[in-house]
């Protein structure tokens, strides 16, 4: 590659990527969607007892930092709200389930009703309003 | 019923409970050093300056972000002058994502090296983007794409 002003449109390419990017993943952090028929998890599915109101299920990776803060996020709403469990997924040994549940990236968390059905998902770092938000789609089981 | 902190057999506890920890100031200093590095390699088309990164990228995937050399550029002359980090974090994670800056960077090297035209181009850019989006954005983009990876390569079965 000869030219200075080609190399240099590169680099600005790249800059320009970047700020979409960015600027896209900022958007959809901890937007949380509604989902129908997204499945059931079991008890099972996590070796332990989900909640009697709502499930918060988090997968995350060992290389992922974001996820630290959303398991204070989660563990935070879990202990404040009576019925909420939160339970967290090394996706990365738990590929099964992250296949089942089409997680593409880490955090990513699903909202379960009392019967384990998924009622709401969310990527990324949410805000604490949103993670009530999240609960409540759960509590309600739509 | 709360059950805060569980730590399911099976799911997570490599997840950075760990007590060691890292300044999280360091790896994104690092990456902003990395994408200047980078971009000088693009501008200039320099197989030597990537092979310099490439080289870091090695020693920071191979000894952890904090006795990388940027990471020691970090503590000797950054963190003297900044107060106590608010947080440690888990060094996994950057170090994870140097090892990708390696692969990545070191893929055009060797295009490079092998003749191929623009690879110091492609490959510096490449890389570039990981540590601009860190350094610029905080987002780890080795990060967003390993779960993807280890499903793809991952076996087909449960556990």
């Amino acid at each position: 590659m000869e030219s200075l002003l080609l190399r240099a449109a590169l680099l600005a390419g790249a800059v320009v990527v970047c700020v979409l990017v960015a600027a896209v993943l900022r958007r959809r952090a901890g937007r949380v969607r509604a989902v129908t028929d997204g499945g059931v998890l079991s008890p099972a599915d996590v070796d332990q007892p989900l909640g009697t109101a709502a499930t918060l299920v988090q997968f995350s990776t060992r290389t992922c930092t974001p996820c630290r803060t959303v398991r204070r996020l989660l563990d935070e709403q879990a202990a404040a709200s009576p019925g909420v469990a939160h339970v967290e997924i090394d996706a990365e040994r738990r590929l099964d389930l992250a296949r089942r549940f089409h997680v593409l990236r880490t955090p990513t968390v699903l909202v379960l009703d009392a019967g384990g059905r998924v009622t709401a998902r969310f990527s990324g770092v949410p805000t604490p309003d949103q993670v009530r938000d999240a609960v409540l789609t759960g509590a309600r089981g739509r | 019923m709360a059950t805060t902190g569980s730590r399911v057999p099976g799911t997570t506890g490599a997840t950075g409970t760990a007590p060691r920890g890292i300044d999280p100031r360091g790896p994104r200093f690092a990456a902003g050093i990395t994408a200047v590095v980078l971009a000088v390699a693009v501008l200039t088309g320099s197989a030597w300056v990537l092979a310099f990164q490439v080289l870091v990228f090695a020693v920071a995937a191979a000894l952890g972000p904090a006795r990388s050399p940027y990471g020691w550029l970090y503590r000797t002359l950054v963190r003297p002058r900044l107060g106590p980090p608010a947080e440690l974090e888990d060094p996994a994670p950057p170090r994870f994502a140097q090892a990708v800056g390696f692969v990545v960077a070191g893929a055009g090297l060797v295009a490079e090296l092998a003749g191929v035209d623009g690879g110091v181009e492609v490959g510096g850019t490449l890389a570039f983007i990981a540590a601009f989006l860190n350094a610029a954005f905080g987002l780890c983009l080795g990060c967003e794409l390993y779960l993807l990876l280890a499903r793809l390569r991952g076996p087909r079965t449960a556990h």
